[in-house]
Order: C-alpha cells, then structure tokens, then sequence
C-alpha cells in the first residue's frame, strides 16, 4: 500500500497549485521543491491526468464524505477487473508520482501509479489507487504486503 | 620515461549510475538498496552525510535519513557502464585492470607535455563526458600509493603524486588502517611497534613488517617505499574458487526454503563452473545465522564434478551438518573449491554410463531451455517455495555475475 506520493513542484501547472491551495503540502528535499499528497492529511488529495489534463481529485473515502463508496483510498486490482466497480461508471486514470512513500521508506515512481476515478453522490469525484500483492522486493523494502499497480515498471 | 599507476574509482557509483538515466535523483539523499531490498549497498554524498553506512539495513537508514529515496538496483545497467568506463580508460592506457565494477587500475602514461597531473583530468573528464559517471583520478608510483591518492582525493578529484616528498606528507596524514589489505587484526599487530600512520610503515624496519604482516605486509612495504610490486593484471588470472550465495532477504528457518535456497546457489554455480569449464573437487556450504552463529559443511568429491545431480548429492548432506534448527538463517554461501580444468576431469569408473548419459542430456536440455526462453525458466523443482525470488527479474542478474573482475 502506498500512503503518500510527491510530484516534483515542477510537473505541476502554476494555476493547478493556486486553485487547490496545494503550498501548504509543499516540501524541500536535495534543493528542490515537491508537492506531498499524503491519505493522512485532513484534506486527502491526489493529481491525476484525465482526458489528457492534469487535475486534483479526493483520494478515496477514508473520512466517510460519502455514505455509499468504500471508506478507504485503495482497491486491489483483481476487484476492478472482476467488476465491483462497474456499476460506478469508473474511469482508469494515471496518477503522476515522482516518489511514492510507504511505512516511511520513499522510493522512486518512474511515471506514476494506476487509479480509477468515481463518483460519489454528489458527483464529486473520487480516486482510489490500484494495489496488487507486493512483490518480495517491496514487501522485504516496505514490509508492506501491498503494492500500487505502477505504470510499465515493477518494483 | 617515469612509469607510473593509475587508479580510478566512480564516486559512489550505484547511485551515480542511477542519475545517469534519471535526473530526478541529482542532489537528492538516494540509496541504493540491494539483498532484495533489505540493505542500502550504495549510498549519495547527501545520505552518507546524514549518517548512513553501506550494508547498513534500510530500517536503520530511515531513522538517520527519513527523506532519503529508494531505489531498487539494477546491475544489468552498473555492468553497462562499468565496461563503458573501462573502454574510456583503454583508450589512455595500454594496461587496465578490472579490478571490480567501479574501480581500475592503470599504466599511467603522460601525454606529450609529459603531466601526469592532466592525465589524471583527462580521463576524469572524459569519463564523466562520456559516460555520465563522476570518478575519482589518483596516480602514483604503486598502486597502493595510487589507490590513497584517490581515496583522499574523492569525490570528483584528479591528483597525481609522484615526488617522494609529497608521497611523505601524503602518508604521515593516513592511518595505517587507510590501506587496502590492513584492518583491525593486522593494525593491531602494528599499533605496538608504533606503526600507527602510513609513513610509518612505510619508515618501519622490512623485516619486522614481513614478521607482522607476512609476505602480502611486505609487498606493501615495497609499495608505500615507490617500488611496484603488485602488477597490473589486464586478465583476470583463473579462480581458485567459486561462490554463489548471500542474503535470503528474510531470515528463515524452515528446512524446505533452506534447501530451496541450496538449490538455486547450485545451480547458479554449476553455470559459473561451466563458463569457466571447471569441476568442483570440494564444496563448503556455509548458512550464517541471525542470532550470530553459523553452522559450516564441507565435502571432498571422489572425482572433480560439475553435474548437477552429483553436486546435489554432495551438498545436501553440507546443508544437513550447517543447519541449526529453529534458528533463523539469514545467509547462505555455497563454495566450490579445487577446481580442475574440465578436460583434465576423470570419469567417475563407479557410475553406470546411462545414468552418466541421462543426467548430461539432462544438463543439455537444461542449458538450451534457458539460453532460448530465458535464465531459470527451467529449473529444479525444489525451489518453487522460491516462486517470489524468481518471478522478480532483477534477481536473474546479480554483481558476481559480472564476469573478468579481479575482486568481487
């Protein structure tokens, strides 16, 4: 399970960062600024590129903000491609991350991590990140028995 | 014409390997994680300085460096630009050695203004240019003398030394613990007799370092008073012995993921035993434990043997007498040793030539299985509780699969 990811401060368009507030989640690490999206935060939030725009959407529904999705920010693979979600209306996105963290241990994204976005009542729309079973590199490195699906690498 | 050595080391070259295709990590506190993810095996400048070490567990790392980044490592990658390096280097030298992925050694010859000091920062600055990777330059006399030129130099330095006085100054600043092939046993035979700093093993009476530290002590000797006596080896002399092993990654104390274990280690030495065309004539497995025990078992082979099916036989009594049950083993190094050409191997008068016949189709198979659709494909079933180890391809190469390196 990924926790939290960072985007480079310089992926992300001037006008994305003012609409959402996203400087309060600005950090410094080696000299260079990056945007954390953490699922603790008060205000969970993800990037995501939909129809070729990059967007901010709510990460998943761990603080109950909707009655009918999943109270969490994640959902197996096998559960989307068995269709649990159908009935949704999901559409898959990307969510961009230079860095994904897990129980404290950041590690490199290439591209980023698969999602799927849905609605919840009141049309507002939801994120929820892809995991699978780690592999036995992430889980000895993370100690994590889940990993985010990542886009064309495997950690 | 003044002869002189080179030595050259990538600075923290995993790491630097890994900025050469991304960006990102310029700057950036980054490990290098290895062991299957267990342990960092190479760190930045950035994270060293916040006090992590190499083989130091990531767990331990976090807490000295909670924003350094991970990544996996990839020595199909190191290897590429290791070998690039070395062709940089071939082309300034007409010795090089291979001394292992990030290191080489050189006959250092000056261009015509006849400096070897710009030597040094051509070949620095070629490499870098070329490559991507930034090194380390020392050139001296010795090798020895070379390789703490460099060493203090680092990073990204390009220093030669050649006059005996500047070599002093150079040596009286180093402790004795500084060269390579003097650690702690050997400094404290030293410390005694005074001999705490370089300069003063290199001002100490010959003999008495023979006495103290053997013949490989005085060959330093020799080294630290400018005469050179470890040459170059652009070839790799033959081995006297084969490993394959390491970390399980988690520690484990069941029988069948030991044994699991013992069978991919054979069979990844049987590859090393054929590449190199040699037979095992003895085999030492050695499983080292959490708690600080190992537990070591060793067998002599009637005839010197290189088939799967015959070493199996070997070490599975080995791994009987090295396992300790219930603990929890963390390492495992399967070793052959007496090694003969596979030529000069007799047949074993004892095995019925069917059986002999069948086990060699077998191997064939095997091989041309594995040369066609990929390493491992084909494989003893006895490592299926491996299926995780094998399903990661990154595990399919590791650094001892570089081949022609002097040192590990």
């Amino acid at each position: 399970m990924c926790v939290g990811i960072a985007l480079a401060w310089s992926e992300l368009p001037t006008e994305l960062i003012g609409r959402h507030g996203l400087e309060r989640r600005v950090h410094e690490r080696g000299g260079e600024r990056e945007v954390r999206f953490y699922f603790r935060d008060r205000s969970p939030r993800l990037p995501i590129w939909r129809d070729g725009r990059l967007e901010i959407a709510r990460w998943g529904n761990g603080r109950g903000d909707s009655r009918f999705l999943p109270r969490t920010g994640w959902t197996w693979l096998s559960t989307v491609q068995e269709g649990y979600w159908r009935e949704l209306g999901p559409i898959a996105v990307d969510i961009p991350a230079t860095i994904g963290l897990e129980r404290g241990v950041w590690y490199r994204i290439r591209q980023g991590i698969r999602g799927i976005l849905v609605p919840d009542e009141r049309g507002h729309a939801v994120v929820y990140m892809i995991c699978e079973p780690a592999s036995h590199y992430y889980q000895v490195m993370t100690r994590s028995n889940r990993m985010p699906v990542l886009i064309e690498e495997r950690i | 014409m003044l002869k002189a050595v080179g030595h050259l080391d990538a600075d923290c070259f995993y790491v630097s390997a890994e900025r050469v295709r991304d960006d990102f990590l310029r700057g950036k506190p980054v490990g290098v994680l290895g062991n299957q993810g267990a342990c960092v095996i190479a760190k930045s400048y950035e994270m060293k300085a916040a006090g992590v070490g190499t083989g130091m567990p990531i767990w331990d790392a976090l807490v000295r460096c909670p924003e350094g980044i991970y990544v996996k490592r990839d020595f199909r990658w190191y290897e590429v630009l290791s070998r690039q390096m070395l062709e940089v280097v071939q082309q300034w030298s007409p010795r090089v050695e291979y001394y292992s992925i990030d290191e080489f050694f050189f006959a250092a010859e000056p261009g015509p203004d006849g400096s070897f000091q710009r030597l040094a920062e051509r070949i620095r600055g070629a490499i870098l240019d070329r490559v991507g990777v930034p090194v380390t330059v020392g050139i001296a006399r010795t090798r020895t003398l070379a390789k703490l030129i460099s060493d203090m130099a680092k990073p990204f330095g390009a220093l030669a030394i050649l006059d005996r006085r500047a070599e002093e100054e150079l040596l009286a600043e180093r402790p004795v613990t500084e060269i390579t092939g003097i650690a702690g046993r050997r400094a404290a035979r030293l410390s005694p007799w005074g001999i705490l700093t370089c300069l003063d093993l290199a001002q100490a009476d010959r003999r008495l370092v023979r006495s103290l530290l053997t013949a490989t002590g005085e060959a330093l000797w020799w080294e630290l008073n400018g005469e050179d006596v470890r040459p170059i080896q652009s070839r790799r002399p033959s081995h006297k012995a084969l490993s394959r092993g390491g970390s399980f990654g988690e520690a484990t104390h069941r029988p069948t993921v030991l044994y699991a274990w013992l069978v991919r280690n054979l069979e990844r030495l049987i590859e090393e035993l054929e590449y190199h065309a040699v037979a095992a004539g003895r085999l030492t497995v050695q499983v080292i434990y959490k708690d600080g025990r190992s537990g070591v078992g060793q067998a002599t082979l009637p005839v010197p043997a290189d088939r799967f099916d015959v070493l199996l036989d070997v070490v599975r009594p080995c791994l009987r007498r090295a396992w300790i049950p219930r603990a929890l083993a963390s390492h495992m190094h399967l070793i052959a040793d007496n090694l003969t050409a596979r030529r000069d191997t007799p047949a074993d008068l004892f095995e019925s030539p069917a059986r002999r016949a069948r086990a060699e189709a077998v191997a064939q198979l095997k091989r041309e299985v594995n040369a066609r659709h990929g390493r491992f494909v084909l494989r003893s079933a006895a490592t299926l509780p491996l299926a995780s180890i094998y399903r990661d391809t990154a595990n399919e190469y590791d650094i001892c699969d570089i081949r022609g390196k002097i040192c590990f």
